[in-house]
């Protein structure tokens, strides 16, 4: 059966202790600088005396149902996995043009300094693989991170989305129905940017038909083709070289 | 190589240090390159090579929380929680996170290295082991006999073979050992020896209704408390701060008050007050039978009301009088969370007294939900020989200097001042493993100034730290990551009686040698070889010896549980105390000419345009283990908080480069403005300043708190009291 990975986040929970970002650093190499995951806070109010609080949000990629990321990618690099959910990059075909990286309103893709591709939560999809769960929900001191299968009805994120409430956090100009799920109440909620379409992908939704469309993504295809294509003949060596420099 | 070390780009060095870890591991891949941040020239394709998993405890803090390590071709690529290891609650926070950081950190210490210019200078020689455990046992034996055994002061550490090294220090002959915890939790203990008999656990996840003063839970990790914390809220359990600072465990509680620092005996004590005068305690519990010194309590309190203590702490009396009646109707299921870091002001442990009988008059102890007794692990300590040498003088350097001075744990500042006078006898040399004083102990001056009467310093460390810098020989350690442990017991909440072990998840890098090992090595040289003739299993088999399944419990899941009983271990027998129960009134305080029972003084108040400085930590460092590249990034220097009222009076803005000033020491560190502080007060993470150009992230970056930081200790354990200090702040032009 198909999976629908989401995650399930407890925030009133997060205190904030760094661990799901380190553990994602180390388990992804993630370079200094950048990170694939996040967590964001509200500020406090100190008017409320001795009810002053604050509240930590955990996020990354929303692994959105609409993903703008993925009709903002010319070359198909980006897709929605249909096994299971996840939005992915498949590096080979990225020709690194950025568009993904504007169009995501969560900021929750980075251009790797290294690699010049887009890099983003992937729900650990190696650990998956392995059978462990993801590096961020795995080592969650408060267990305020919950993953697992909505299709599934008897994982723990089902059963918190049947018996909870919970809100999800859009962009106000797009719904991107993200699957990460936010347990009755979340702070902060206005930090989604808008979405950047590229100009010419802009027009091209508007006026032009999808037939016209797929002829486009395929000559696009093919240009990624040829752009790989003179990455790797040349030599490993030269290649090491190449990345050296950067 | 003389002189200088040549400077190593963190780079270069990382890559050098890999491949050395690669070829010891007998795999020398490229993937091993795929480690450097940045540097890396993976594509979507899979890492070659098996990946292994391996069972150890952590030791980024002292919580021993379970990991299983992820290896793949000899290289330590991934630190997993160990799901099975209870008291961690399958968890690992951001420091555990970064151990591969720690093991495979640029910085660390290569192989043993000789002074041999200025202390402090940075001039070293590399010298191979045997010279360096030869001069080492020389310049030992030298001191011993010039001075006695006791001239060697020994500071063990907090690690899993720190067991070893003080076994070490007593077959040698020294009883002047001292640990960490004379600058963390001793007037804690204190306190609750002299309340009921021993240390207790807080068992947090039944608790009803937790206060939590002195002590940041949600920062300084401690396991399983921090997590329980969240499981008893779902079960409707009340959580109070009390905070001069608004930190993250006061920002995630139910009700914060803004305490003005070092005024918790005030609420306390006022708590008292209202429970005794309401008749809210526990009658059968503070019985004449189950306590001692009731009835002199209740005249004692008379004087601390709720009225009297808004005056001195600045938290409403109403607001007391209602948490005395909250808390005594949650009670026994109810407490003052005890602490950790308690060495704060000079009566810490009078103020931790306070708290204890609280509990005491909540009857929690010993309870679900209440402060828990110690259980059985059933984890022995080996028998030794400890030799007896006629000249050693009489007792420790700094014994008699206070009353309540913990035997075995000592007080390193008194320590201090007895090696500066040279009374009652000289101590001269010093033996470290794994503790930065230089970093995290008050009055750094003091500590450079107790060098310079020292003949020789040794250290066992893996990485070149304040303290190792100022060292005469530098012996690089193996990481926890790198050894083969002794079994050590653990207790958490009611969750875990347990016992772990580690044994090398990958081999000994560059020269890097276990203390067990060195400590072999030298005893070997000076002539008591036997006592440490034994080999690691041999060890453990004596630790473990009648606990049937321990050892295969422990291989095969990484920790192995003691069913023992859990509540109720006192039901019908004394306690630990003098009396045989819970000592309001304490007897031997009484008779040493203490205050028997919690008296309230005012301290030394900052002036104008003065501030009490606070000391603390974050989520994510370790007291002075902040040369981690994984970890500075969220924090690259630290910074002083001050509230944005005072600032604005002396014309501070937020960002100001300023110097803050004690009468010790200075620092220099960027302003950083907050409503979460109390005006009087400012605040400084830990960590930062340091000394040594080898510790590159954190050398000459912020402000070192032991810089700053007057040196006061409690006036009854002998912990050092580290927010006494009152410093003035300006801005640098």
């Amino acid at each position: 059966m198909k999976k629908k990975y989401c995650m399930v986040i407890d925030s009133s929970v997060c205190i904030d202790c760094k661990a799901c970002m380190v553990s994602c650093k180390v388990q992804h190499k993630v370079p200094r600088g950048f990170w694939r995951n996040w967590i964001k806070n509200s500020d406090p109010d100190f008017t409320l005396g001795k009810y002053t609080s604050m509240h930590f949000q955990p996020g990354g990629c929303m692994q959105c149902d609409n993903p703008t990321c993925v009709y903002a990618c010319p070359s198909g690099a980006t897709f929605k996995d249909d096994e299971t959910g996840i939005i992915h990059v498949n590096e080979d075909l990225c020709i690194g043009c950025g568009n993904c990286v504007k169009a995501c309103p969560y900021h929750a893709r980075y251009r790797h300094p290294v690699k010049r591709v887009p890099d983003k939560c992937d729900f650990c999809r190696e650990r998956l693989d392995m059978g462990l769960l993801p590096a961020c929900v795995d080592t969650c001191p408060t267990k305020a991170r919950n993953f697992g299968d909505r299709n599934d009805p008897d994982s723990d994120v089902s059963r918190l989305l049947r018996e909870q409430e919970t809100v999800r956090i859009v962009s106000r100009p797009v719904d991107t129905e993200p699957n990460m799920f936010y347990l009755s109440s979340t702070m902060p909620m206005d930090w989604p940017g808008p979405v950047e379409y590229p100009a010419a992908h802009q027009a091209m939704v508007g006026v032009v038909n999808p037939l016209v469309k797929v002829a486009v993504g395929l000559s696009g295809l093919g240009v990624a083709a040829m752009f790989l294509k003179q990455l790797f003949t040349s030599d490993e060596a030269s290649h090491e070289e190449k990345k050296e420099e950067v | 190589m003389k002189d200088k070390l040549p400077p190593l780009s963190r780079r270069k060095f990382l890559k050098t240090s890999l491949a050395a870890a690669a070829v010891t591991a007998g795999a020398g891949t490229p993937l091993v390159k795929s480690l450097v941040p940045g540097a890396h020239a993976s594509g979507s394709r899979p890492p070659k090579g098996d990946l292994t998993s391996h069972f150890t405890a952590c030791d980024m803090c002292f919580n021993r929380c379970g990991m299983i390590a992820r290896v793949r071709n000899g290289v330590i690529e991934k630190i997993d929680p160990n799901p099975k290891f209870l008291k961690s609650r399958g968890m690992i926070c951001a420091r555990g996170n970064a151990a591969t950081n720690h093991i495979y950190d640029p910085d660390r210490l290569k192989y043993p290295l000789r002074r041999t210019g200025k202390r402090g200078e940075g001039k070293w020689e590399r010298i191979s082991w045997e010279e360096a455990l030869d001069y080492t046992a020389e310049k030992m034996l030298e001191i011993g006999e010039k001075y006695t055994r006791c001239g060697m002061m020994f500071i063990p550490g907090s690690d899993m073979q720190s067991q070893l090294v003080h076994r070490f220090a007593e077959v040698y002959g020294s009883f002047n050992i001292t640990s960490h915890e004379t600058l963390c939790l001793l007037s804690k203990n204190r306190a609750y020896l002299d309340t009921i008999g021993e240390v207790p656990y807080p068992d947090v996840f039944y608790s009803k209704y937790i206060l939590i003063a002195g002590a940041n839970p949600f920062e300084a990790i401690i396991t399983p408390d921090t997590m329980d914390f969240f499981e008893a809220r779902k079960n409707g359990c009340k959580i109070i701060v009390l905070d001069p600072r608004f930190t993250k465990t006061a920002a995630m509680a139910d009700e914060w008050y803004q305490i003005k620092p070092g005024t918790d005996m005030a609420f306390f004590l006022a708590l008292c007050h209202v429970i005794v005068k309401e008749e809210l305690y526990d009658r059968d519990g503070c019985c004449p039978k189950m306590t001692y010194g009731f009835d002199e309590f209740f005249l004692h309190i008379q004087q601390y009301t709720p009225e009297w203590a808004q005056e001195e702490c600045g938290i409403p009396s109403e607001d007391i009088i209602r948490i005395a009646r909250e808390i005594s109707a949650a009670a026994p299921s109810a407490m003052v969370y005890p602490g950790r870091r308690t060495s704060d002001y000079k009566d810490s442990t009078q103020i931790r007294r306070a708290m204890a009988i609280t509990n005491a008059l909540l009857n929690n102890f010993d309870k679900p939900g209440g402060l828990l007794a110690l259980r059985e692990v059933g984890v022995k300590t080996p028998y030794y020989d400890v030799p007896w040498y006629d000249d050693n003088p009489f007792d420790r350097v700094e014994a008699g200097l206070v009353p309540g001075l913990i035997d075995h744990e000592g007080s390193f500042q008194l320590m201090r001042e007895a090696i500066i006078s040279g009374e009652p006898y000289p101590i001269k040399g010093w033996f470290n493993f794994k503790t930065n004083f230089m970093q995290t102990a008050a009055n750094r001056n003091k500590t450079l100034e107790m060098i310079d009467h020292l003949d020789f310093i040794v250290n066992i460390d893996i990485a070149m730290t304040d303290t190792a810098w100022y060292s005469d020989v530098v012996l690089p350690g193996a990481s926890f990551l790198e050894r083969k442990d002794p079994v050590s017991a653990l207790q958490g909440s009611s969750a875990c009686a347990c016992a772990v072990l580690r044994d090398p998840v990958v081999p000994e890098m560059f020269e890097s040698r276990s203390p067990f090992w060195i400590c072999q090595e030298l005893s070997k040289r000076m002539g008591f070889g036997d006592s440490f003739d034994f080999t690691m299993d041999e060890y453990r088999q004596k630790q473990l010896d009648g606990l049937d399944g321990a050892l295969e419990a422990m291989l095969n899941d990484g920790v192995y549980y003691n069913p023992s009983q859990v509540y109720g271990i006192y039901s019908g027998s004394p306690l630990k105390t003098l009396s045989g129960v819970k000592e309001i009134f304490n007897q031997r305080y009484a008779r040493s000419g203490v205050d028997p029972m919690p008296v309230y003084r005012k301290r030394r108040m900052p002036g104008e345009n003065e501030f009490r400085l606070v000391v603390g930590r974050t989520a994510f460092f370790t007291h002075s283990n902040t040369n981690l590249e994984l970890l500075t990034e969220f924090m690259e220097e630290n910074v002083l908080n001050m509230h944005p009222e005072p600032a604005q009076n002396m014309g501070l803005k937020d960002g100001d480069l300023v110097e803050v000033k004690s009468q010790v020491g200075s620092g220099r560190l960027r302003l950083e403005l907050t409503q979460g502080i109390e005006k009087q007060t400012v605040y400084m993470a830990t960590g930062f300043g340091a000394l040594s150009p080898q510790m590159s992230l954190v050398h000459n970056r912020g402000a070192s708190i032991a810089e700053v930081l007057e040196d006061y200790h409690d006036e009854i354990s002998g912990n050092m009291a580290m927010h006494e200090t009152l410093v003035t702040v300006r801005k640098v032009a």
